[in-house]
């Protein structure tokens, strides 16, 4: 029995792909342009870049096709090429980043005890209920681009892109605990940017 | 090891979250986090803000824009799936 082509697994597609069917590595862009799309948006903060970066990740997907091993599986392999492309576009625009988010950081007294009260340190959770939905969107896209690189890549392959631990670990050629630790910092401080906003009504 | 305090807590939450902890560190971030309003407070909005920031930053691509990247890799190749 001939397996539908929109059910083949991705390995199979890819090899297929390599092997020169034109259909089955269209069946690849189809499966994922959405995927990379939204993973460049996040990592540029630009439709634009997200557009090029998008073009040269098929791009190089498709020239690189012959050398996927199957050693990671093909999704992993190909976030990796797309947050590269993502970055290589977004490397023009480093230069004019706002400043950090250190000051989002939660605070402590000299005990180690949080400053503020609960429902201050709850507020973050509310947000949507308080700041325009549309708002919301274009400061939150600000607030990732303000992020470091190193911590802004691994928060949207982990929490936005919502990748296992490990598979962002493998992605990005890092132990597990440097994930976690940079996914970490990254929700320490847009916590505390959400907190912030939700504190003034536009 | 040393009492948790909300500073020491707040540097283990993700290691906590995710399950990595060793049994006793757990404990004793699970008994500091109970007997704690202010971290029960910072966790929930901890917790929440990865979906906030999922749910505000997601973007589709457009019918138009599908188009265009099948069109520039076509042309980059230098033939399309109707050939084979």
């Amino acid at each position: 029995m001939v397996v539908p082509a929109t059910e083949t697994n991705d390995e199979t597609l890819a090899a297929r792909a390599a092997a020169g069917d034109a259909a089955a590595f269209e069946l690849i862009v189809t499966r994922y342009q959405g995927r990379v799309y939204r993973l460049a948006c996040r990592l540029t903060g630009s439709e634009a870049d997200a557009m090029d970066a998008l073009q040269d990740t098929f791009l190089q997907v498709y020239r690189h096709l012959a050398s996927f091993r199957g050693e990671s599986r093909f999704g992993t392999w190909l976030y990796r090429i797309a947050t590269n492309a993502a970055l290589m576009h977004n490397r023009v625009r480093a230069r004019q980043r706002a400043e950090s988010l250190d000051a989002f950081l939660p605070g402590f007294d000299a005990a180690g005890v949080h400053l503020g009260t609960p429902a201050e340190l709850q507020s973050a959770a509310s947000v949507e209920e308080i700041v325009d939905r549309r708002l919301l969107a274009e400061k939150a896209m600000a607030a990732i681009e303000r992020l470091p690189e190193t911590n802004r890549v691994a928060f949207v392959l982990r929490d936005l892109e919502e990748m296992s631990t490990s598979d962002v670990a493998e992605v990005l050629g890092i132990e597990p605990a440097a994930v976690r630790q940079r996914v970490h910092r990254a929700r320490l401080m847009l916590r505390g940017y959400l907190s912030d906003l939700a504190r003034v009504k536009p | 090891m040393n009492e948790i305090r909300c500073a020491s807590g707040v540097d283990l939450l993700m290691d906590y979250l995710e399950g990595v902890l060793s049994a006793d560190v757990y404990a004793a971030v699970e008994a500091h986090v109970a007997g704690c309003p202010r971290c029960i407070a910072f966790i929930a909005s901890y917790r929440e803000t990865p979906r906030i920031m999922r749910e505000a930053t997601s973007v589709g691509l457009a019918a138009g824009q599908q188009a265009s990247l099948l069109s520039f890799l076509r042309a980059q190749r230098g033939f399309s799936a109707d050939d084979n």
